[in-house]
């Protein structure tokens, strides 16, 4: 009924405009029995003016109230660079932004036809028509190169890590399976083929491959602080993006063809915790859990390519650690190998069922 | 044959005036109609229809992402299984923006946009009797519509709509499983349908269009004589011509995978731990072949606009557009550099760094031809005595919206800095902006502007006004606070599942009520426009000696306003008038302005 009725008020509305309108335009037309723009423009031609005035109070205002609210300061290595261009870019366009609507709203006001003048034929000026190309393309040459530099500096292959970490995230509807080397640093083979994947192996690992023996699954991103660690993203199903927006992370999963990226965190969970505590958004209590906002940070892993209905819920926790929190973190994880090497007989049945089994069959089906 | 038909019947016109040789039906005059101005304006209806509809679906959504813990019941009543209880379901959302992205980019700002103005305009300012062939010109037409047909019986299906988004990337819409994604049912082969009619429309058309323009010019018109419009029209022609049939290559390829169990684009598939039978293709190739058309298409919808709002501009202004040769030199830097950025939208993909940072430098080069036309807009104005009717507040807006939307472009078109931004609510609000609402305002300053060509009457200037205001601020409360998004992620349903994306509920309520307005606000055009067809204050000419009326109702230099307001079959009664000089003699020779038309007086030379 209330729609119904809205939508009654609403068709009225509009007749009424229709109305008003109609008989503005006939009283326009009346004087001169010519439509007469004259008086139009001088209207328009303010609040184009008032328009720009108050563009740019509105950009000011987002300025103020949503830079705070913002996705922080990156915390890898690469991401405070890109950040840094960000900037530069941002405010070079912000420059551009500014000048070239003045001109734009102001000339409009300006020069529309109330003013009384006569129009200047005036249809070109070589010298200045070179100057306009000329400086945009020496801006967008910088830009260019400093592009180029960072990006191809986070793709550099020959300039990584020998003691980088390597961890495996593969995407599937919709969740993520992370997996982890061991203490061998290696991760087992994956074959894909029918024999290999199954419900139980849906990655495909080749158990006979002893690298695979340590290798563990996990329910979070471990990373250390300062240790470049080398992603190998892959997808089971559809495509998925691997997106960690505090480390200016992000590279497509794509089923049937790997991917990768390597960076390195440069803040742990709680460093960045203590960073945002002196930030006064930050501060401030989050109604939905009763805690100001800095105590509840985490870094997250979010998935930025549609992949089906549940898209935005592919979320999983980034924990960012010292060296030695890490290797105490990985003393607690039992290889996946545990619940799927043959059985022995000599071997003490209480130690194979139990809990971590259930625990590594569940993070394997990922149910 | 067609166009030795129109030039015969336009010969009958030369001779006997008042006599109509052959009789025009309801059904050949409005429905089958191969008369170019019919067409164009067949098309621009059609474009206003799917327009509500692309409108009304962002609306929905937007219900969704400014108030995500709300229910709304009348949803329910309207869209049934789709908002049980309601509230719309996440694969209806999916659905949702699919079918917007697609109605919106497709339907109305290439068909209805190019579709209108390509057929209205080519034959009237370059002094043709219609198109080349009128009646491919009436089949680009009805495959236009029958591809609209299709998409619209799509949202009927029991599976519903595509809802893969509207880039149609597999496997997500690659596989005919609807566990996988709903929409990916019949509802996706109806979208590959759909687009392929559709493509067939594009090429009928564009190759009517450039065919049009090179061979059939009145005495007189060389190519450097030619209006902007007629230059972005047919340039606009010329990029869907080379680039739609990649994307029906890549459409065809993909429907054989989903329907004959082919493998272009799947490779190693395992759902729910069973391994599907595809091997040896890449999703990536149909990514490709996508953005081959995908990119150029943006441009096919702005390169119209561009013309459009040139030339509008130049009217209301009293003054010739600033550096011509520099504007149509630009227009050809737009089109060749269109084709080689593509991988741009693929940056984060796997792509070879290597053709990150090449595709990097092409896709920034572009802006310098886009920096030229806009410092060309503005030189335009400078000292102008401009008008500011709707049609010429909707072009200043044109170049307001293509200047915000255009520099956050400079950011995502770096490869570096796209890392971060790729895929986020920062592309949502460049792209929006600078082919969504520019293209928009480019097409409402055409409709406002040929409006008396297409009607002989003219539309409401207090609506049209109010029609621009109501626009202009709404759009940029909806789109600029959206660049704060940055970070995160496009096309969730909800952010509540996350710390780091979830603070901006506030936000997103505010741009969902500001979408609702500038909803409301294009139904103020819509209805002035269908009043003013029928109501609206009839354009006056003066009698000439044929007996037919004339009238340039904006003091324009162009051919089209040198035919009668009738419009007539052919356009002229009598003989196609020559041209003698460029469009912009504006306020020279002591006249406000010289049609071109007009033969050079005695000593004064040609414009070059």
């Amino acid at each position: 009924m209330v729609a119904f009725l809205s939508f009654v008020v609403i068709v009225l509305l509009f007749a009424v405009l229709v109305l008003i309108a109609r008989a503005n335009e006939l009283s326009l037309v009346l004087k001169t029995g010519k439509m007469d723009f004259t008086g139009q423009s001088r209207v328009n031609g303010y609040l184009l003016l008032g328009f720009l005035i108050v563009m740019f109070a509105g950009s000011a205002y987002s300025f103020k109230e949503l830079v705070p609210v913002m996705v922080p300061k990156a915390a890898s290595e690469h991401g405070v660079k890109t950040d840094q261009l960000f900037n530069i870019t941002m405010l070079i366009i912000g420059v551009v932004f500014f000048l070239t609507q003045v001109a734009l709203f102001y000339f409009a006001y300006r020069y529309n036809e109330s003013r009384g003048h006569e129009s200047y034929f005036y249809p070109h000026n070589n010298t200045l028509e070179v100057v306009w190309t000329v400086i945009p393309a020496v801006v967008l040459t910088g830009l260019i190169a400093m592009g180029m530099y960072e990006w191809m500096k986070i793709f550099n292959v020959e300039a990584r890590d020998k003691n980088m970490m390597v961890v495996e995230v593969t995407g599937k509807q919709f969740n993520w399976i992370i997996r982890y080397p061991g203490k061998d640093g290696k991760l087992g083979d994956r074959i894909i083929d029918a024999t290999h994947i199954s419900p139980t192996n849906e990655l495909g690992i080749n158990w006979e491959d002893a690298k695979s023996h340590d290798d563990f699954m996990a329910d979070k991103i471990y990373l250390v602080k300062n240790k470049p660690v080398l992603m190998k993203l892959g997808a089971q199903d559809v495509l998925h993006s691997f997106y960690l927006p505090h480390f200016r992370v992000k590279m497509d999963c794509v089923p049937g063809i790997p991917t990768e990226f390597y960076f390195t965190p440069t803040m742990t969970t709680k460093e960045m915790q203590d960073y945002l505590s002196t930030e006064p958004w930050w501060q401030t209590v989050n109604p939905e859990t009763g805690e100001q906002r800095w105590k509840t940070f985490k870094y997250e892993l979010a998935c930025a390519e549609l992949c089906g209905k549940s898209h935005y819920g592919m979320q999983k926790e980034v924990v960012v650690v010292s060296q030695a929190e890490y290797d105490a973190w990985v003393s607690q994880q039992a290889a996946a190998y545990e619940s799927v090497k043959p059985k022995t007989t000599d071997e003490p049945k209480a130690e194979v069922t139990g809990t971590t089994e259930t625990k590594v069959q569940a993070m394997l089906t990922n149910k | 044959m067609q166009t030795a038909h129109t030039v015969e019947h336009a010969h009958a016109h030369d001779t006997h005036e008042e006599h109509h040789h052959h009789e025009e039906t309801f059904l050949t005059k409005y429905i089958f109609s191969q008369d170019h101005k019919m067409i164009g304006k067949q098309f621009l209806i059609t474009g206003i229809f799917w327009g509500i509809v692309g409108g009304l679906l962002s609306v929905l959504f937007r219900l969704q992402l400014g108030w995500p813990n709300e229910t709304f019941p009348f949803l329910e009543t309207f869209l049934g299984k789709w908002a049980e209880g309601g509230k719309i379901s996440n694969e209806f959302y999916y659905a949702l923006v699919t079918m917007h992205g697609t109605i919106l980019v497709f339907f109305v700002l290439t068909g209805g946009l190019s579709g209108t103005f390509a057929n209205l305009l080519i034959p009237y300012q370059i002094g043709a009797r219609d198109m080349a062939s009128p009646f491919i010109n009436m089949l680009s037409y009805w495959f236009f519509l029958a591809a609209g047909v299709v998409m619209l019986f799509s949202f009927f299906v029991q599976t519903g709509p595509a809802s893969g988004g509207w880039t149609a990337y597999p496997p997500l819409n690659g596989l005919r499983d609807t566990s996988v994604n709903l929409g990916s049912g019949i509802g996706f082969d109806l979208w590959i349908l759909g687009m392929s009619l559709f493509i067939v429309s594009a090429l009928l058309g564009g190759l009517n269009y450039v065919a049009t323009v090179l061979n059939m010019r009145t005495k007189g018109m060389t190519m450097m004589k030619l209006p902007l419009t007629v230059w972005a029209l047919m340039f606009t022609a010329v990029i869907g011509i080379l680039s739609f049939p990649a994307l029906l290559a890549g459409a065809v390829l993909l429907e054989f995978d989903r329907l004959l169990d082919t493998s272009f684009y799947l490779n190693n598939i395992i759902i729910n731990g069973q391994l599907l039978g595809y091997k040896g293709g890449s999703p990536i190739l149909f990514q490709h072949l996508f953005w081959f058309l995908g990119h150029p298409e943006v441009y096919i919808i702005i390169l119209p606009a561009m013309g459009l709002v040139s030339e509008v501009l130049s009217v209301h202004s009293r003054k010739p557009i600033f550096g011509y040769k520099a504007m149509v030199l630009s227009i050809i830097a737009i089109l060749v550099l269109s084709f080689i950025v593509w991988a741009h939208h693929m940056f984060v993909t796997g792509l070879n760094p290597n053709l990150g940072a090449i595709f990097t430098l092409f896709t920034l080069l572009i802006a310098i031809p886009s920096a030229i036309k806009v410092f060309n807009w503005i030189g335009t104005i400078w000292r102008g005595k401009v008008r500011l009717s709707s049609a010429a507040l909707f072009a200043i807006g044109f170049v307001s919206m293509f200047i915000t939307g255009g520099l956050t472009g400079i950011a995502l078109g770096n490869s570096a800095i796209d890392i971060q931004l790729h895929d986020t609510m920062f592309v949502v609000a460049h792209f929006h902006i600078v082919m969504g609402v520019a293209a928009f305002f480019g097409m409402f300053a055409g409709v406002y502007h040929w409006f008396p060509r297409m009607y002989g009457k003219y539309m409401n200037e207090t609506l049209g006004q109010i029609h621009f205001y109501i626009t202009l601020v709404g759009a940029y409360a909806i789109f600029f606070p959206m660049h704060f998004m940055t970070g995160l992620p496009r096309r969730y349903y909800t952010y509540a599942n996350f710390e780091t994306f979830n603070n901006f509920d506030s936000l997103a309520a505010f741009i969902s009520v500001a979408a609702i307005i500038v909803f409301l606000g294009q139904l103020v055009f819509v209805v002035n426009f269908f009043y003013s067809i029928f109501k609206g204050r009839e354009l006056k000419g003066e009698k000439k000696a044929d007996g037919y009326e004339y009238a340039n109702p904006w003091g324009s230099t162009t051919m089209e306003w040198t035919a009668p307001i009738d419009r007539l079959h052919g356009n002229w009664p009598n003989e196609i008038p020559a041209v003698h000089r460029w469009p912009y003699d504006f306020n020279v020779n002591g006249k406000e302005f010289i049609q071109q038309t007009e033969p050079l007086k005695p000593g004064e030379t040609e414009h070059s």
